[in-house]
């Protein structure tokens, strides 16, 4: 019984394999296997962030995201992730985005509209150390915490301890 | 076997759906947010999160598919404002009623007892003034309110 059922099943599949080699070339294959891979890769280098998946563009934008004055840092503290391995709104290889953070905003000079920031910090790898940048428009003192930057928002998230960098992620337009 | 199914994905449909994934997931640009909710994200979303899921890991309770039954008990309304985040929140009275109301509705509406009334600028103003000071046991008797509730 079981024989009979593998005669079959050999048939079966000899003949799906002639048919196949009839009707397509390897040549083909091999062009249209490459161009999957090479598509499959590329869909993972779009520019998205990736801890939330929740970052807008904002409209036209002027200046160096990795300089302290890029408007998006209005109210930052910290060290510039785009400077240590990942870029201003995604953390660097190694690292954990902190979901919990403080969020604020700032006027893009560009268009003269105010957008909301999130200061989420990377976490899991010790402090980067480039590219310090502290402007503080707006920050709180510590007992107004929502919009205090002077806490460890790696201490509040799944990442945990120790802080490594923070991101400065467009997430709406306020008006 | 459909000879088909061994046709590899050919070179324009690959750039194609490259494309069109880039598109879908760059997300609106320009989109202009409304402004309760850019009052929830301003003074909420940092702790409670974009969806209201929170992280109950870490005390930051979730409001995605719960806050609402806190109306369903007795003390659950006005808890809602009387917590910190909301009471000590920066927000004026009026935007504060329309932001918990925006809450509720988006991250909890089917928990929502079918007579909700929404939240009005002079209630939050009076219970604002009585901000708790203990959360964690008013909280654990609501909840322990909400069980009786749901299971008479």
């Amino acid at each position: 019984m079981i024989q009979k059922w593998l005669d079959t099943l050999d048939r079966w599949a000899e003949k799906a394999t002639r048919k196949d080699a009839r009707v397509h070339s390897r040549r083909a294959f091999l062009s249209g296997f490459g161009a999957s891979v090479i598509g499959v890769g590329a869909v993972t280098l779009l520019p998205v962030f990736r801890g939330g998946a929740f970052a807008q563009q904002a409209g036209s934008e002027e200046g160096d995201p990795n300089s302290c004055d890029y408007w998006r840092h209005c109210a930052i503290d910290g060290y510039l992730c785009g400077c240590c391995g990942g870029t201003v709104s995604s953390c660097p290889p190694g690292t954990v985005v902190s979901d919990i953070t403080w969020i604020g905003t700032c006027r893009n000079p560009a268009d003269g509209r105010d957008y909301i920031i999130s200061y989420n910090d990377c976490c899991g790898k010790s402090t980067c150390g480039r590219c310090v940048c502290q402007r503080d428009q707006g920050d709180t003192p510590i007992y107004r915490p929502q919009t205090s930057n002077d806490l460890n928002w790696c201490a509040g998230s799944q990442a945990d301890v120790p802080y490594h960098c923070s991101l400065s992620v467009v997430i709406g337009v306020n008006e | 076997m459909s000879s088909n199914l061994c046709l590899p994905l050919r070179p324009p449909f690959a750039v194609v759906a490259v494309l069109l994934g880039g598109w879908i997931l760059h997300g609106e640009a320009h989109a202009a947010t409304s402004s309760v909710q850019a009052a929830y994200m301003l003074g909420c979303q940092g702790c409670h999160l974009e969806d209201g899921r929170g992280f109950p890991q870490r005390g930051v309770p979730a409001l995605d598919g719960f806050v609402g039954n806190f109306l369903k008990v007795p003390g659950g309304r006005e808890y809602l404002v009387r917590v910190p985040g909301a009471a000590q929140s920066e927000l004026s009275d009026e935007r504060l009623a329309d932001v918990l109301n925006w809450m509720l509705r988006t991250f909890s509406s089917a928990q929502l007892p079918a007579d909700f009334t929404p939240y009005t600028a002079p209630e939050v103003g009076r219970l604002r003034k009585s901000p708790l000071v203990e959360v964690a046991p008013v909280r654990v008797e609501l909840l322990r309110r909400l069980e009786t509730v749901a299971s008479p």
